[in-house]
């Protein structure tokens, strides 16, 4: 395969997961707090909060898996400060969630320039990547192992926690107590189920998801960190979690076409002449229209019966007037 | 029989709004014993049901349940000493099926995973006990309101209660499941349980209840032996004046047709007819009841005849003029008024004050308006003769009104639609979920604007009101005009059977004893 048609690849695959992983991670977190009816548009600041303190965390205690989980606690924690804000004080959850995703965005900035000097970018030798790890016996598989192995743990976890969701969600006592606060909070409160605690819990999962999702881009994928990291793939999940209908596996295939579109728009810029900003535009476009049709679906489907109805009745006046 | 509940000088005060809800009210339910509790809107019976379920704490007072005093400070502690309620708008999850709603919150599990077998299987034998079949695997949605009211029931009895508050339980229900409901409270009665009713309507309470007590004014203002009352005699004691629970209505000369509906035709969102073929007219001086079982298609009509929703084949005309095509501002100005069924979301902003609710449909008006800046004087004025003529004594010009009782808000409703002497006026449940004394206000006053000569036309589930205030029936079945009766010779039976969706004729054949002639 030559020219344009080798972007399509295993390799296209590959980076599609790689690149999908953070926004995986971040929109099944944002899919369960809608769950539990609690909007959280804060997923990029948690992201970013994760890309900044994983990599930070790394180089002091010298273990990136360490830091993934020191990410991990503080996605969490922003997650239960948001909880908090929100339950106590009664801060609206747009106005919220703004306000995080502003705030984090000048913090982390401002925490490397103190700590570090640097103001577009930090990194330092010291720091390793986490490694790739091949699946004994799948790696074998043709085509498919070169799919579905060779990655790092994080992306591994991506995949088992999509599947714990839906166990947790759809099977267990837990998750039905989720989706009943989500669906009808007074329900719930009359039988005794603690609505506060559940949506609590739900920010703080989400929270250290997309936690670990920030990790991802700054230690796991390259090992270095910039300004505004996470650029835009928190925002990418929440439309991830609208798409998938907030269904974890449906969230996880609508992540994953984000993250195959963003693949391809990189690949694309080597074997086309388009001006590679319009084609960096890519995945942002894909974003736009599947929020767009997913705000037309019922409009088009409403339209339509209603058209068809208006047919029924014209060719019903006509056959009285020819009878 | 034994006392099962006891409540003793039970006092509440709400500093915030300065009403003494409760004063001192006794109250007392035997096991096995269906009490209704009667009272206009405001009067505190759902103040006085919400201490007992722990909802709100008592200034002072006492609960004693089962000869001992118990603290309920919260619904856990109420579920705890077997008190269990079912509240008027339905706590229940729409995804959900019946069975995970009934056992929600003490579903049986094994390490946190579910069991839908075990859970069907509870609920199906809880059912059977009380011998109140459900489907366990039915999605509520699916189920209509009186089945849903079932499931509330259940998880109230699930949850092993053995006094039941039933807050306003037939106001959202079709007459045959009222009459299902009330064989369920009298069955559970009779197996020991003992029901608080909560209602408005006199009617039932003659019907299901054993005793009933009556609340005015934060006070319990007496409890009776149903057997030893009537409805005039409540109706009395609930407004503490003479009542007319039938208005007085002299017969008068209709005049032209002032609109018409040409076979109009209206799809839902499915593409499925909501309104099929509608033919009618209302005339100068006349009242149409257009009777149904609600979810027929009267939203759909009422909307298209408004203007709010376009229509999909067919015409309308005011006065001969087709207003098919009319936005509603046009339609209003022509002479149209619209009582709505939802006061609350529809009818009122309830955020802003009562002046700027009664000019909302004519702000624009060279009166209320000059150069796009409001005339504040004017529009004060205008409240302050809206207030006078309908009486509004609750709601003060330049006020918020959401502290107003339903009855009230109702009022500030018709005020604004009426004061503009509209040719046509659309009352869509105008009475819905009013206490006796505001019912009939709303009625004389439609039967006032009928003499002046407005057409109105009356859309009511309540059979009632429709045989009280109607010149002519309409009834609604599954979008079509089922049939049409004259007011005066027809029956309830004939409505009843129409708003089943059966003819006339199948009355006449299966009962002809009780023919048109009986009366």
């Amino acid at each position: 395969m030559t020219g344009f048609f080798s972007v399509f690849t295993v390799e296209l695959l590959n980076s599609g997961i790689r690149l999908a992983t953070p926004i995986i991670l971040a929109a099944l977190g944002g899919a369960l707090c809608n769950k539990a009816g609690v909007l959280n548009l804060a997923l990029e600041s948690m992201m970013l909060m994760g890309a900044f303190v994983g990599i930070v965390a790394a180089y002091f205690i010298g273990n990136s898996y360490l830091g993934l989980l020191v990410a991990m606690a503080a996605g969490g924690l922003l997650g239960l400060l948001f909880a908090l804000l929100y339950h106590k004080y009664d801060v609206d959850l747009v106005i919220l969630a703004i306000a995080f995703n502003l705030i984090i965005q000048e913090l982390t900035v401002y925490i490397m320039r103190v700590m570090f000097g640097n103001v577009g970018s930090w990194s330092d030798p010291s720091i390793s990547r986490i490694p790739d790890i091949e699946i004994p016996l799948i790696k074998d598989i043709p085509v498919l192992g070169d799919i579905l192995s060779g990655y790092n743990i994080i992306v591994y976890f991506s995949w088992a926690i999509t599947i714990v969701m839906f166990l947790v969600l759809y099977k267990m006592k837990f998750g039905r107590h989720i989706r009943a606060v989500g669906e009808n909070r007074e329900a719930a409160e009359t039988v005794g189920i603690n609505a506060v605690r559940i949506q609590t819990m739900a920010l703080v999962i989400s929270g250290v998801l997309s936690g670990l999702g920030g990790a991802f881009l700054s230690i796991g994928h390259l090992k270095l960190f910039t300004r505004n990291m996470s650029n835009g793939r928190g925002w990418t999940a929440v439309a991830a979690a609208l798409f998938g209908a907030n269904h974890p596996i449906g969230t996880f295939l609508a992540s994953l076409f984000f993250g195959v579109t963003e693949a391809f728009a990189v690949r694309i810029q080597n074997v086309t002449d388009l001006p590679p900003n319009l084609v960096e535009l890519l995945p942002n476009f894909a974003t736009l229209i599947v929020l767009i049709s997913i705000a037309l679906r019922e409009k088009l489907r409403e339209n339509n019966a209603r058209r068809r109805f208006r047919a029924e009745l014209r060719a019903e006046e006509q056959q009285n007037t020819a009878s | 029989m034994a006392l099962a509940l006891e409540m003793k000088g039970i006092t509440k005060y709400f500093s915030s709004t300065d009403v003494q809800a409760n004063d001192n009210v006794n109250l007392t339910v035997e096991a096995g014993e269906v009490l209704a509790l009667v009272g206009e809107n405001g009067a505190g019976k759902t103040t006085l049901m919400n201490i007992l379920y722990g909802l709100i704490k008592p200034d002072s007072g006492e609960i004693i349940i089962n000869g001992e005093e118990v603290q309920i400070g919260h619904p856990d502690d109420a579920i705890k000493h077997g008190i269990g309620m079912v509240h008027q708008h339905f706590k229940l999850v729409p995804s959900f099926t019946v069975a995970q709603n009934i056992i929600l919150g003490m579903e049986p599990n094994k390490a946190g995973f579910l069991s839908p077998k075990e859970e069907n299987k509870v609920v199906k034998d809880l059912a059977d006990k009380f011998n109140l079949p459900v489907d366990p695997k039915a999605q509520i949605r699916d189920l209509p309101v009186g089945m849903q009211q079932r499931v509330e029931i259940l998880k109230v009895l699930l949850r092993e209660a053995k006094i039941l508050i039933l807050d306003e339980p037939t106001a959202v229900l079709t007459p045959q499941e009222v009459k299902e409901l009330m064989e369920v409270v009298r069955d559970l009665a009779k197996m020991g349980y003992s029901v608080i009713f909560i209602t408005h309507k006199l009617i039932e309470v003659m019907e299901v209840a054993d005793r009933v007590s009556v609340m005015r004014a934060g006070k319990n203002v007496g409890s009776k032996k149903v057997s030893d009352t009537n409805i005039p005699d409540l109706a009395r004691m609930m407004v503490g004046r003479e009542v007319l629970l039938r208005v007085k209505k002299d017969t008068i000369q209709r005049g032209k047709p002032v609109f018409e509906a040409k076979d109009v035709s209206v799809s839902d969102v499915h593409g499925l007819a909501a309104i099929s073929h509608v033919s009618f007219d209302v005339h100068e001086g006349e009242i149409v009841g257009l009777a149904g079982v609600s979810g027929n298609g009267q939203t759909e009509l009422v909307e298209v005849i408004s203007g709010m929703r376009p229509l999909d084949g067919g015409k309308v005309f005011l006065n001969d003029q087709d207003i098919t095509q009319a936005n509603v501002r046009d339609r209003r100005n022509a002479g149209v008024a619209h009582i709505p069924e939802d006061r609350m979301e529809v009818g009122l902003n309830l955020q802003t004050n009562l002046d700027e609710n009664l000019i909302i449909s004519r702000y624009n008006q060279s009166e209320f308006s000059k150069f796009g800046f409001l005339l504040s004087k004017s529009i004060h004025r205008f409240a302050e003769t809206v207030v006078n003529s309908f009486s509004i004594s609750a709601a003060k010009p330049g006020e918020d009104i959401s502290m107003l009782s339903g009855g009230n808000l109702q009022k500030v409703v018709v005020g604004r639609e009426l004061s503009g002497n509209p040719s046509f006026i659309i009352a869509n449940q105008p009475t819905r979920g009013l206490d006796v004394g505001s019912i009939e206000f709303v009625h004389k006053t439609l039967i006032e604007e009928r003499d002046r000569g407005a057409g109105v036309l009356l859309v009511s589930v309540e059979l009632e009101e429709i045989m009280a205030l109607a010149d002519r029936i309409l009834v609604l079945f599954r979008g079509q005009i089922q049939g049409e009766l004259e007011a005066k010779t027809a029956t309830e039976e004939e409505v009843g059977i129409l708003m089943a969706g059966g003819k006339l004729s199948d009355l006449v054949s299966k009962q002809p004893e009780s023919g048109k002639e009986s009366k």
